[in-house]
C-alpha cells in the first residue's frame, strides 16, 4: 500500500513544489542503518500488528469472558454472527452512518475549503471556528451533545423559542432519530475539519493558474470544480479514505457515550457492536468476528473510494 | 507600506468573483458549529431550572459553584495528573523510538526499508481500534490491565506509523553535503543522527509532539477499557463522562467540560499556527 501521505499536504520544508527536496545519497552502508528501525518495528508488532492478529484466532474460540477458558470452536461464531438479527442490524446502520456521512461532508468541505482558501472576509474566524472540533475529544464532544440534544436542551429550548413546538423530541431516545442525530454529530465534528484541510491542500497550488482561469471568465463553480478540483483530486480521496475509517471504525465511543446503541438496536453499529459484545455481554468470540467483519469492510471500502476517486494525474502537482 | 498592499492585492484578484451563497453557507455553518459551544459556556454557570426555561440567555446569577462542584465531583485535578503523566511518557517514547527508524528510512532505500515503509503506512490506515479486544487480553497478559503504564507502552505504538512517515520525509531534507562531509570524517551512525539530522528534522519533531500530544489527551476508548475508571489511575477525558451518571446537574456537567477542554484550548490560543500546521501535516483527528 502506497502511503497516503505522499498526497497529504507535505510538512513545511518539503512543501515547496518548485524546489524538490534533495535526497540524502545513500552509501554502502544503508542496508546497515537500517537495524535503526528494529525497536520501532518491534514495538509495532507487539502492540498493533500481534493484536490484530490475534482477533482472527478469537474470532474461532468460545470465549464467555475474560475471566473463563477459551475452547477452539472454529466457525461456529460466524455462524452465528451471520444469523443474527442484531448484526444485521449493524451492518444496515453502518452502512447508513457511512453512506450519508461521508459522500455529504466531503463536497461540502470541499467547497467551505475553496471559500476559506479565497480568504473570504472573517476567514480567520471561520477556519477557527472549523477548526475547534479538531481540538475536543470525543469524550467532550459527547458530553457536549448529551446536553444539547436531551429533551430539556438546547436543541429543544431552541425550537419551542421559535414557535416549532411540535418539532420537539428527544432526539437520541427516539428511534427514529437516533441514529440520523449521530450522523449529524459525525457532520458537525468532521465539515468544517476536513474543510480546513482542503483548504491547506488548496493553498500549496500555484494561485496564478486559478487566477488565469478567473481572467478568462471562468465562473467560480468552473475553477472551483473543473480546475482546482482536478489538481487536489488524490488529496481529496485521501481525506474521503480517512473519513470513512474513522466514522467505520470510531463511532463506538460516540454510541457508548450518548444511546448505547439503542433505542433498540437503531444506533448499534459494527464498531459499537464488537464493543458491546466483549464487554456487556462477554460474548469475545463473537466480537471478533464482527470485528474481522469491519477489518474486511473497511479495506474494501477503502479499495473502492480509491478507485471511484482515481486521480487522472497519477500527481497533481 | 508597499509590502502591506501587495498581499492585499492578490487577495482582491482572487475574490474579484463575489461568492454570497458560499459566504451565507460558510457563516451559517459556523453558527451551527459555534451555537452548541456557546451553550456549553453558558450552561456551565446555571442552574438546571435555567438551563431548561432560557436555554441560550445569559446566566441571571453566576454559578461559579458549578465548576468547583465538577472539579471535585470527578476528581478532575487527579485525572488531568494522570492524562499528563501519560501524555509526557508517551510522547517521550514515541519519539525515542520513532526519530531513530525515520532517520533510518531517510537514509536507506534498499527494498527492505521500502518494505518497512509500507507497513508504517498500512497501519496508518488501519484504526487500532480494530484490535481493542486483544489489546485488552495482552495488557492483562502482561499484567498491566488497568494501570496506566500500559497505555504509556501502547499509545506510541498506536503514534509510531504517522510519526515515523512525518518524521521521514522531515530528515529527507537534510543536504546530502553534510551527511557525505559527516562520513568523510568518520562520524558514526549515532552521532550523525543527534548531530545532523536532529537539528534540522526539528521542526518534524515539533509537528510530531504536537500532533500526538493533542491525540494522547484526547484518547477515549483505549482509556477507558485498559486503563479502567478508577479515579487514581483515569484519564480526564474518562473522568469527564461519569459527571452525567454521577448527577443530572448538566450545569455541573458542562462546567466540567469547559475544565476538561481548557488546557487544548489554552494551548491552541498560544500556538494556534504550529497546532495547524502539525494537524494538517497529520490530516489525523483526534
Amino acid at each position: 500500500m502506497s502511503s497516503p501521505l505522499s498526497t497529504a499536504p507535505p510538512p513545511a520544508p518539503v512543501t515547496t513544489p518548485d524546489q524538490p527536496p534533495r535526497r540524502v545519497r545513500r552509501g554502502p552502508r544503508s542496508a546497515r542503518v537500517l537495524w535503526f528501525t528494529v525497536p520501532a518495528l518491534a514495538w509495532f508488532v507487539v502492540f498493533l500488528v500481534g493484536p490484530l492478529a490475534a482477533m482472527f484466532v478469537i474470532a474461532t474460540l468460545r470465549w464467555k469472558g475474560l475471566i473463563y477458558e477459551p475452547t477452539f470452536v472454529g466457525f461456529e461464531n460466524v455462524t452465528r454472527v451471520l444469523a443474527d438479527p442484531v448484526f444485521l442490524a449493524a451492518i444496515r446502520n453502518s452502512a447508513i452512518q457511512v453512506g450519508i456521512a461521508v459522500p455529504v461532508m466531503i463536497p461540502l468541505a470541499y467547497m467551505l475549503g475553496y471559500h476559506l482558501y479565497t480568504k473570504p472576509r472573517g476567514y480567520r474566524l471561520l477556519s477557527v471556528l472549523y477548526f475547534s472540533p479538531g481540538l475536543i475529544s470525543i469524550s467532550v464532544t459527547a458530553t457536549i451533545f448529551y446536553g444539547v440534544l436531551s429533551p430539556n436542551g438546547g436543541v429543544n429550548g431552541l425550537l419551542s423559542l421559535v414557535g416549532l413546538d411540535s418539532l420537539v423530541t428527544p432526539w437520541l431516545a427516539d428511534p427514529s432519530t437516533a441514529l440520523a442525530t449521530l450522523i449529524f454529530i459525525d457532520l458537525w465534528r468532521g465539515v468544517g475539519w476536513t474543510a480546513v484541510l482542503m483548504a491547506a491542500r488548496l493553498s500549496s497550488i500555484p494561485g496564478e493558474v486559478l487566477e488565469a482561469a478567473q481572467v478568462d471568465g471562468a465562473s467560480r463553480t468552473r475553477v472551483m470544480w473543473q480546475i482546482a478540483f482536478p489538481m487536489v483530486k488524490s488529496y481529496v480521496s485521501t481525506l474521503t479514505m480517512l473519513q470513512f475509517l474513522w466514522t467505520l471504525f470510531t463511532s463506538a465511543a460516540l454510541i457508548l457515550l450518548l444511546t448505547k446503541g439503542g433505542p433498540g438496536n437503531s444506533t448499534t453499529t459494527l464498531s459499537y457492536l464488537v464493543y458491546a459484545k466483549a464487554f456487556s455481554q462477554q460474548d469475545l468470540g463473537y466480537s471478533q468476528v464482527v470485528g474481522v467483519a469491519l477489518l474486511v469492510v473497511g479495506i474494501a471500502g477503502m479499495f473502492l473510494i480509491r478507485a471511484l476517486l482515481r486521480s487522472d494525474l497519477e500527481d497533481e502537482r | 507600506m508597499t509590502a502591506q498592499a501587495r498581499p492585499r492585492l492578490r487577495r482582491s484578484a482572487r475574490t474579484r468573483q463575489a461568492a454570497p451563497i458560499a459566504g451565507a453557507l460558510s457563516w451559517l455553518y459556523a453558527l451551527i458549529l459555534a451555537l452548541p459551544l456557546y451553550y456549553l459556556v453558558v450552561s456551565a454557570l446555571k442552574t438546571n431550572i435555567e438551563i431548561f426555561t432560557r436555554p441560550f440567555h445569559l446566566p441571571s446569577l453566576w454559578l461559579w459553584d458549578n465548576f468547583s462542584t465538577a472539579w471535585t465531583q470527578a476528581s478532575l485535578g487527579k485525572a488531568l495528573a494522570n492524562t499528563a503523566l501519560i501524555c509526557l511518557v508517551a510522547i517521550t517514547v514515541t519519539l525515542v523510538l520513532a526519530v531513530p527508524a525515520s532517520y533510518a528510512l531517510a537514509r536507506s532505500d534498499t527494498k527492505v526499508a521500502r518494505a518497512i515503509t509500507g507497513a508504517f503506512s498500512a497501519g496508518f490506515l488501519i484504526p487500532p481500534f480494530a484490535a481493542l479486544i486483544p489489546t485488552v487480553i495482552l495488557a492483562i497478559h502482561l499484567g498491566l490491565f488497568y494501570t496506566r503504564e500500559f497505555q504509556m507502552l501502547f499509545l506510541p505504538a498506536s503514534a509510531l506509523p504517522l510519526s515515523v512517515l512525518l518524521l521521514t520525509q522531515f530528515m529527507r531534507t537534510v543536504p546530502s553535503e553534510l551527511v557525505e562531509a559527516a562520513a568523510m570524517d568518520g562520524v558514526g551512525q549515532f552521532r550523525t543522527l543527534v548531530h545532523i539530522f536532529l537539528p534540522i528534522a526539528m521542526p518534524g519533531v515539533v509537528t510530531v509532539t504536537i500532533l500526538q500530544l493533542l491525540t494522547f489527551w484526547n484518547e477515549y476508548l483505549f482509556s477507558l477499557t485498559i486503563t479502567g475508571t478508577a479515579p487514581d489511575v483515569r484519564t480526564v477525558q474518562v473522568a469527564l463522562p461519569t459527571l452525567i451518571s454521577d448527577s443530572t446537574n448538566y450545569g455541573v456537567l458542562a462546567a466540567g467540560t469547559v475544565l476538561t477542554v481548557l488546557p487544548v484550548y489554552l494551548v491552541y490560543t498560544v500556538m494556534s499556527r504550529r497546532m495547524q500546521e502539525a494537524l494538517t501535516a497529520g490530516a489525523v483527528k483526534g
